[in-house]
């Protein structure tokens, strides 16, 4: 072994984390906020079509994943503090009134025939969204002062990924028609309109811009 | 999607069979029924319709699983987010979030129980009595109902099956009946400390709660079939539902119904015979 009291340097060469980051506590803060509101409309509303879909299989993995999603906005709830908001509903909001519409619109079937349409919602609209938010912040925010929601990130997407594939799973094995197909694809169409209104689940710049670098550098 | 789902339009596949609790507790072949039903006494392997009882009543442990996952889901649905008497605080929606996650895995095992004793689903009949209690209006009741009354139950009912899969030699049926247990305790346990957080300053409340309380349980000692005798078909565990919250006089008092529950049962089944003769 090397001498314990040889000086090594405090990062590892294997180990490449950055200061910089994309993020202030403001805003991180700001997103965590929109993060932790959708995760609660989304356990809420999986908790409560459970009882109106007839499909077995599917009514158990509502509640399998209406817990996920509690236990993210749980993690968010507890972020929040951390990120100098101690009063955790003033950020536990929206980030516009676009994405409640997507929201009411995504929340609103009920019928037990309707459960393409309640699984696109969630499962080939709202999720993707997530996914690429939360994938957003992972990726640019500071991986050394942001640690703890880089953790959280971590736990959240690993969640979202298989719940993702699990919901298009049922997704597939629901469709057997071209009707079907066709109910489902125009549902998704409406909904992935009210998403883009609302520029993502924490609002325009959720992923970012990508022509913004462009913008810049003809300015 | 609308608040508040009523137990009638529960969605189910065309294999369910849904019962009245009328027509329910009418079938003489269920425990508790006017003419005493098959599961009347203790369930044990000597028994000559053991097999058939421990199928019964392991599908009525799935569609009551089926059940309590539909309405925690709905708990967390049915309220506004808040510290109101008409909301559901965060910390509460998070538990029944929770509870859920625990439903829906009771129901893959019971689905898997149910294979590996013989029955299938649709076998027996369901009746909706749990989901109703799960529709009160008030979440404190709600949870008083069907985390203390009913969760409790459980608590009685996953214990003898259980002990009856031990005396039986069945390690698969003893081993996840323990697992379930396990989570019934967390599931009782969350209801004593929600009954007690919300209703602090509201005596009232508090009392309004453990009222409802008494009467699921009452409804549900179904003619004494749950009690302390040595033939009581399901056995009150108390050692269980101390951890999970109960004091000894609950107890006492939940014996009480039993036992007055197990007398009426006896009477109306003299008085039937009496007007059959």
């Amino acid at each position: 072994m090397a001498d314990p009291k040889k000086a090594r340097a405090p990062f590892a060469p294997w180990d490449r984390r950055e200061l910089p980051g994309s993020f202030s506590v403001e805003e991180s803060a700001r997103r965590v906020g929109n993060y932790k509101w959708i995760e609660m409309k989304l356990f809420e509303v999986l908790g409560g079509w459970v009882a109106t879909v007839p499909e077995l299989d599917v009514k158990m993995r509502l509640g399998t994943h209406c817990y996920h999603h509690a236990w993210h906005a749980e993690l968010w709830h507890k972020r929040l503090p951390e990120l100098r908001e101690m009063n955790q509903d003033r950020l536990t909001e929206p980030p516009n009134d676009e994405l409640v519409a997507f929201v009411d619109a995504m929340t609103e079937p009920e019928a037990p025939e309707s459960t393409i349409e309640k699984l696109v919602g969630v499962y080939r609209v709202l999720i993707p969204h997530k996914i690429a938010a939360y994938t957003y912040h992972l990726n640019n925010t500071s991986t050394i002062t942001d640690a703890p929601t880089i953790r959280s990130l971590k736990f959240a997407l690993q969640d979202e990924f298989e719940d993702w594939r699990d919901g298009e799973m049922l997704i597939q094995s629901l469709i057997e028609t071209d009707e079907e197909v066709d109910r489902a694809v125009q549902h998704q169409a409406r909904l992935e309109k009210l998403m883009l209104a609302a520029g993502g689940i924490a609002g325009p710049g959720s992923i970012g811009s990508s022509y913004a670098a462009t913008e810049e550098a003809h300015a | 999607m609308r608040k508040i789902f009523p137990a009638d339009l529960l969605a189910r596949d065309d294999r369910f069979v849904r019962l009245t609790t009328e027509e329910r507790f009418s079938d003489p072949r269920n425990p508790g029924s006017r003419s005493g039903g098959r599961g009347a006494t203790k369930l044990t392997p000597a028994r000559p319709d053991a097999p058939d009882a421990a199928r019964t009543l392991m599908h009525g442990i799935f569609m009551g699983e089926v059940q309590a996952l539909e309405g925690a889901g709905r708990t967390c649905w049915d309220f506004e987010t808040g510290d109101g008497p008409d909301d559901a605080p965060f910390q509460l929606k998070l538990d029944m979030a929770r509870q859920c996650w625990d439903e829906a895995r009771h129901t893959e095992i019971s689905c898997k129980l149910m294979d590996w004793m013989g029955t299938e689903l649709g076998e027996f009949s369901e009746s909706t009595f749990l989901y109703e209690a799960a529709c009160n209006p008030d979440p404190v009741l709600r949870l008083t109902g069907v985390n203390r009354a009913l969760e409790g139950l459980a608590i009685d009912v996953f214990n003898t099956m259980k002990e009856f899969g031990d005396v039986a030699g069945d390690p698969v049926l003893e081993f996840c009946e323990d697992w379930m247990l396990a989570d019934e305790v967390t599931h009782v346990k969350m209801g004593s400390d929600w009954l007690r957080r919300l209703t602090e300053k509201d005596k009232d409340r508090r009392e309004r709660a453990l009222e409802f309380q008494r009467v699921v349980d009452k409804l549900f000692s179904l003619g004494g079939f749950r009690g302390e005798d040595d033939d009581s078909p399901i056995r009150l565990a108390r050692r269980f539902r101390e951890l999970a919250g109960f004091d000894k006089s609950e107890m006492d008092d939940l014996a009480e119904i039993s036992r007055q529950a197990k007398q009426d049962a006896e009477a109306m089944r003299e008085r039937l015979a009496a007007q059959a003769g």
